[in-house]
């Protein structure tokens, strides 16, 4: 599609992203770090290499979400130079659809309903899910574990975002934070958000596919952007 | 004729299709003794709302046009603009918008917060109009109004509060309770004339304790006395809330919402109590004006009565007696006999009669104050139009126009029906920016294009009706347009002798895409290869060619042209001669810079039940859509998509049968875009096979 070097120069690189399909992904943060707008690049990376992506919002409107998206693709745009951007916008936008649910409207099973529905009449068919605002609190290990099955049944790679609290000390010994510290090893790749004292947020890649990850090149986001940059 | 402007509010009326919004002015009609009875939007009575004065509206029970009117209550002189809920007639919706100061929102107690109320919210906003919600039709089955306050947050991002309280809901509806006052009011009489205030009812304490708390601490936050009242836990005085609520309503951080049944004649009058306290009167808004002397820098207008005068042309209507031009004061006085001057045409008028509306009717008026609604009689201009005293010349900032996307061929059925049809055209084209009219050289048909298919279908009704002038009808045509996509260098000589004298010359230059605008004419000429005198003949001529595009004749935009070679001969080179040059010339580059063809995308929002959400995205998806997104909640969902407005004709009754007439739909224009290479194939060979026949 033209678009290898922006895939290439992407700093999102050094996760050991779209190897294998039913992979589950994991970004942790406190509230307004950036986990949005972590989602979202990972999202629009996916897009960059040919693969379709569905971004359920639990409790955001459709055109919140949207312009996360052409925010971020305008941040881009503007630092690498791109032949036809107009083309690349209109390639994004068929190649990424938003569902947004109340809160209480979303469930596993009116998940795959919609899913099906996609795919079997051939409207959409994803490749990644991004699943913001998934309710950790609430739902227990088995909901979590049902929407793996999901992924796997459907050939179906999912990222989701959990909100941690300051005050919640609670931790896995993998380093995991609540309230996903008893759940993390169902997770082949967990970053957690860090602020730093120079304003900016360290990437903590906590597991990537597997592999514990020992500090080699490191990840941040930058404050005024929010986009990943390398440290 | 001074008037305390704190006691003026011009206020608009506006909602989703069907929520009561008429009904509702007429019950505040009724309340301020503008009227004597009530008159049902599909009454049986026969007469019809007072407000859908157009014949048509009484008809189809829709209101199409905005009429403005006049009531007082209590203190307080209320100007309401009574707006359309159709999305085809946004430029209405957004013109009275312009005006206004405040405005109600209207939703449906079942419905809720529907596409239309989006759009309408999304309008506001973009205005600045601070409102207040009002949850009608509480009697019917089904209604919720704790549910659609809640959607008034989640889908329109306001900051709702309710103020009131419904004593029963459904056929139950008593009343509601006043969460300010902490009283029960009920409406009493035949038409719920007599309001009754009473103690809250017992059952119902506990839920009102806890609802004014919540509105307490919601308002809080615009009042420093209010928060330190609470603090000491003393009383609250109620003036203490009605500002606060003000404060926070004026700032667009809060929207009060109240609740009643406009049918049932409830809560009407708390509303219109809740208008004179918490919309804003023309000096708590800040209006701006362009200076056209000092290259239309932003000037803010003052209300001042005593400053000069600066009024703005919103509305046209043909009335019984001529051109009724309505218009809405920003400072200055307006009066009768006095010459004021139409700021964009620069003609001078005279005023002469000064009417208040009021639907159909009107009063004589000797003059208005700063920040009033009006109408003038006899005035020759367009709506959009500022009319200023003789010593300064300002324009109210241009309102946001969109480009008309689908186009009928007219014809009249007969010669009477000829000249009634350009009499109705020359109205409709003054009255509506968006509609257009003109006539197609090559077939001799008379084109009308506009926002929609309804828009068009509106207009030809109202051709038959109010001008007697039967046309039939064509095919609606999208409006396609042309573009280029790459740089393409050109040189034409024109060259032709035919006895007599000869025509001769020669353009060189290029064309490229332009990314913003139509059209743009370089001239990069040195050394006088084309004289002076010619280089206009060039632009005419490219002009020219852009009327007509190469591939479908659809009209070419967004292209840049550029010259910087040429000769000419000095006997043989003519105006005419340089026009065909650049006609040549144009042709020459537009065929090797790419065309392609563009259509207008629509934004759409189909919503309904959740079960039929996989088949209504199934029908979009057929129809080259491609789907934004979906949002669910509850039994209920939108989908959004970007539609192309070709494959949309029609679609209105595959979805009534795709859903059992459960889901609807509404569009917007969004933006133009490429068509796809299958479709442009398409629309070209019936372009070429339409060109062989004629």
């Amino acid at each position: 599609m033209g678009y290898e070097p922006l895939v290439q120069q992407n700093p999102l690189r050094v996760l050991n992203m779209g190897r294998e399909n039913n992979q589950l992904g994991l970004v942790m943060a406190r509230a307004g770090l950036g986990k949005t707008a972590l989602l979202v690049q990972i999202a629009l990376d996916a897009i960059l290499r040919g693969k379709r992506v569905i971004h359920i919002n639990i409790g955001e409107s459709i055109e919140k979400t949207k312009s996360w998206y052409d925010d971020i693709l305008q941040l881009i745009l503007q630092e690498h130079s791109v032949a036809k951007p107009h083309e690349l916008i209109d390639m994004v936008a068929r190649h990424r659809m938003i569902m947004t649910f109340k809160i209480a409207a979303f469930t596993r099973s009116r998940l795959e309903e919609r899913l099906n529905d996609l795919v079997l009449q051939d409207i959409f068919r994803p490749n990644c899910l991004i699943i913001d605002g998934f309710d950790f609190e609430s739902n227990g290990r088995e909901a979590l574990e049902d929407v793996k099955n999901l992924m796997e049944s459907m050939n179906m790679q999912a990222w989701f975002s959990a909100r941690c609290h300051r005050e919640d000390n609670r931790v896995s010994p993998a380093g995991v934070p609540a309230p996903c510290h008893e759940i993390d090893d169902l997770f082949d790749m967990i970053i957690l958000l860090k602020p730093e004292k120079n304003a900016t947020i360290q990437l903590d890649i906590i597991r990537n596919y597997g592999e514990q990850v020992t500090g080699e090149k490191g990840l941040l986001l930058d404050p005024t952007t929010m986009m990943v940059k390398e440290s | 004729m001074k008037k305390d402007l704190k006691k003026v509010r011009n206020i608009g009326i506006s909602a989703h299709i069907d929520s009561g919004k008429t009904t509702l002015t007429e019950r505040v009609l009724f309340y301020t003794r503008r009227i004597h009875a009530i008159h049902e939007v599909r009454g049986k009575d026969g007469v019809g709302a007072t407000m859908d004065s157009m014949e048509l509206e009484k008809e189809r029970g829709i209101t199409i046009q905005s009429a403005a009117t006049y009531c007082s209550w209590k203190d307080c002189d209320i100007n309401i603009i009574d707006t359309p809920g159709h999305v085809d007639f946004t430029i209405e919706v957004e013109r009275a918008l312009r005006v206004l100061d405040g405005a109600v929102l209207i939703l449906c107690s079942v419905g809720g917060v529907q596409s239309q109320s989006i759009t309408v919210n999304r309008q506001m906003t973009r205005y600045k109009v601070p409102r207040i919600a009002f949850i009608n039709k509480c009697d019917r089955t089904g209604a919720n109004p704790f549910r659609v306050t809640q959607q008034l947050r989640d889908k329109l991002d306001l900051n709702a509060v309710m103020i009131q309280l419904p004593i029963g809901l459904e056929s139950d509806l008593k009343g509601m309770v006043d969460l300010v006052a902490m009283k029960a009011v009920y409406f009493d009489g035949d038409q719920g004339e007599e309001v009754r205030i009473e103690e809250i009812p017992a059952d119902l304490r506990d839920e009102a304790e806890a609802k004014r708390e919540e509105l307490l601490d919601a308002v809080s936050m615009f009042s420093d006395e209010l928060m330190e009242a609470m603090l000491e836990e003393a009383e609250i005085p109620e003036s203490m809330i009605h500002e606060a609520i003000r404060r926070g309503t004026l700032s667009l951080e809060l929207t009060p919402v109240m609740i009643g049944s406009a049918y049932k004649n409830k809560g009407i009058q708390l509303l219109l109590d809740a208008v004179n306290a918490y919309l804003p009167c023309p000096t708590d808004v800040e209006n701006t004006a362009l200076d056209l002397d000092k290259e239309e820098a932003e000037v803010v207008v003052s209300n001042n009565p005593d400053d000069p005068l600066v009024a703005l042309a919103f509305k046209l209507e043909d009335g019984r007696y001529g051109q009724l031009t309505y218009i809405r004061t920003y400072q200055g006085t307006i009066q009768k006999g006095e010459t004021i001057v139409n700021t964009r045409t620069g003609k001078k008028a005279k005023v002469g009669r000064l009417v208040r509306m009021h639907a159909n009717d009107m009063e004589e008026i000797e003059g208005a104050g700063s920040g009033d609604i009006v109408a003038l009689f006899g005035i020759d201009c367009a709506s959009g139009d500022t009319f200023c005293s003789n010593d300064i010349n300002w324009s109210m900032s241009s309102m946001h126009v969109p480009a008309p996307v689908i186009s009928l061929a007219i014809k009249p059925v007969d010669n009477k029906a000829q000249i009634n049809m350009s009499k109705a055209l020359n109205r409709f084209t003054k009255e509506d920016p968006t509609f257009k009219t003109f006539v197609d050289h090559e077939t001799s048909e008379t084109i009308i294009s506009g926002m929609g298919e309804l828009h068009l279908e509106v207009y030809i009704e109202r051709m038959k009706r109010e001008y007697k002038a039967e046309v039939e009808i064509g095919a609606p045509q999208v409006a396609y347009r042309e573009t280029i996509t790459q740089r393409a260098d050109f040189d034409y000589t024109h060259k032709k002798q035919t006895g007599g004298s000869g025509q001769y010359g020669r353009v060189a230059g290029f064309i490229e895409p332009l990314e913003e605008g139509e059209y743009e004419f370089n001239d990069a000429i040195v050394g006088g290869a084309i004289p002076r005198e010619f280089i206009s003949s060039c632009d005419k001529g490219f002009q020219k060619s852009m009327a007509k595009g190469v591939l479908t004749g659809a009209q070419i935009t967004g292209v840049k042209i550029t010259i910087n070679d040429g000769s000419f001969h000095a006997v043989d080179s003519s105006d005419v001669a340089f026009q065909l040059a650049a006609i040549g010339g144009f042709k020459q580059g537009y065929g090797k810079a790419a065309p392609v063809i563009m259509e207008p995308i629509m934004k759409v929002a189909v919503e309904g039940p959740s079960e039929f959400q996989g088949a209504v995205m199934g029908s979009l998806n057929q129809r080259r859509g491609v789907i934004i997104g979906t949002f669910e909640e509850g039994n209920y969902t939108v989908v959004e998509a970007e539609m192309p407005l070709a494959e949309m004709f029609g679609y209105s009754t595959t979805l009534r049968s795709l859903t059992q007439g459960k889901a609807e739909f509404t569009m917007e224009f969004a933006t133009y875009k490429q068509v796809p290479k299958g479709v442009a194939d398409e629309l070209i060979k019936t372009f070429e096979a339409q060109k062989k026949d004629a």
